[in-house]
């Protein structure tokens, strides 16, 4: 129903994503400097989203690393480091994707470590007794990601369109489906840990 | 399905500013309890900002100067092998002839009854002689095609090596 589109001009075009095939210049787009600076930025964040949303930390590892090394390899996004950070948010969208059409299982809670499973301490509202990964667990990667994309890195629903390669009009849906599975699902947790002796 | 809350942008901006739900208007507050999608949204949001908060005070980053020369050889290799890559083509059309060849000969000596088994039988003198009446009975095309094989096997192995010096 959703098809992913890829954005081949315009401001959306994101080029050589899946190749490190820039022909022009055999230097890389960024120099060492400038790159560690922009990893400073841009790596916890995106540690985050690929940790949270694959639930493998290991896996998280290899295609964070992945996706600097395209990120370097391919040409550089005109705009500034926040197009910058997008394209590398979409690099890793991408490998994500390759990562779960290679294994269509869905993860389960037990591919989840405990350690993002353990309640925060210090938490005393309600909203916050709730720790998401159990729950985020039983959604589906794609809701997943829009989920992470739009309330912890809070992209508008068109630049998640433009990284995941999702129609721009659909997000609005999909997301507020995802919204309100996640919120039940936050609740009902809440209330089986009160019940609990 | 889709109707927004009216309240939903002034609260995405609370949750945004860390204002939610201490700093912002008690108007607000009092709305979010009774309506579904902005408790929603609270909640929602507020899971995933202490989730991201608490994955980057985890984060263990690799060096990113490891990553720039890692880039940085990658590029050279993606450079290697757009060079190599005609030389790879050349490879396979060479072997593609060169078996095209060795097939036209095994059927052309095939239909001739198989004179080549003999060969070995012969010495030198009649092999001159076997060369001599090939070349007088014109059959310059059999003749051509062993110098012309003989390139291509050389051009194929010099294809290789450069496709194993590569690797």
């Amino acid at each position: 129903m959703h098809k992913r589109r890829l954005h081949t001009n315009g401001e959306y075009a994101i080029p050589n994503v899946e190749s490190c095939g820039a022909s022009r210049t055999e230097a890389l787009p960024m120099d060492n400097d400038a790159f560690a600076g922009f990893y400073q930025r841009s790596a916890p964040g995106l540690w985050a989203y690929l940790t949270r949303v694959s639930g493998n930390r290991a896996l998280a590892e290899d295609l964070m690393q992945e996706s600097y090394l395209r990120f370097l390899c391919a040409a550089r996004p005109e705009g500034g480091e926040v197009n910058e950070r997008r394209y590398l948010f979409r690099i890793a969208s991408n490998l994500l994707h390759d990562h779960w059409r290679r294994q269509p299982r869905a993860a389960s809670i037990d591919d989840v470590p405990e350690q993002f499973l353990a309640v925060l301490p210090g938490l005393g509202q309600i909203e916050s007794q709730a720790t998401l990964a159990p729950a985020f667990a039983r959604l589906r990667p794609r809701d997943r990601q829009l989920l992470w994309l739009a309330h912890a890195e809070e992209y508008s629903h068109r630049e998640i369109a433009q990284i995941t390669g999702l129609g721009a009009a659909s997000i609005r849906l999909l997301l507020f489906r995802a919204r309100r599975k996640i919120a039940r699902l936050l609740r009902e947790q809440l209330v089986d840990r009160r019940r609990r002796p | 399905m889709l109707r927004g809350c009216s309240w939903e942008t002034e609260l995405s901006k609370a949750l945004r500013a860390g204002h939610w739900p201490q700093g912002c208007d008690p108007e607000l507050r009092s709305h979010v309890e009774t309506c579904r999608s902005c408790g929603d949204l609270a909640l929602v949001t507020q899971a995933f900002q202490q989730a991201r908060s608490q994955s980057i005070s985890n984060v263990a980053l690799a060096h990113p100067g490891l990553l720039w020369w890692r880039a940085q050889l990658r590029r050279q290799r993606e450079v290697a092998g757009r060079i190599v890559r005609p030389v790879a083509i050349a490879q396979i059309f060479a072997w593609a002839v060169s078996v095209l060849v060795a097939i036209g000969f095994l059927l052309s000596q095939y239909r001739s009854g198989l004179r080549w088994v003999t060969w070995s039988e012969l010495d030198v003198s009649r092999t001159i002689q076997a060369w001599a009446h090939a070349a007088g009975a014109m059959q310059w095309g059999f003749l051509l095609t062993i110098p012309v094989f003989g390139i291509l096997v050389l051009l194929g192995w010099v294809a290789l090596s450069l496709w194993r010096e590569r690797d």
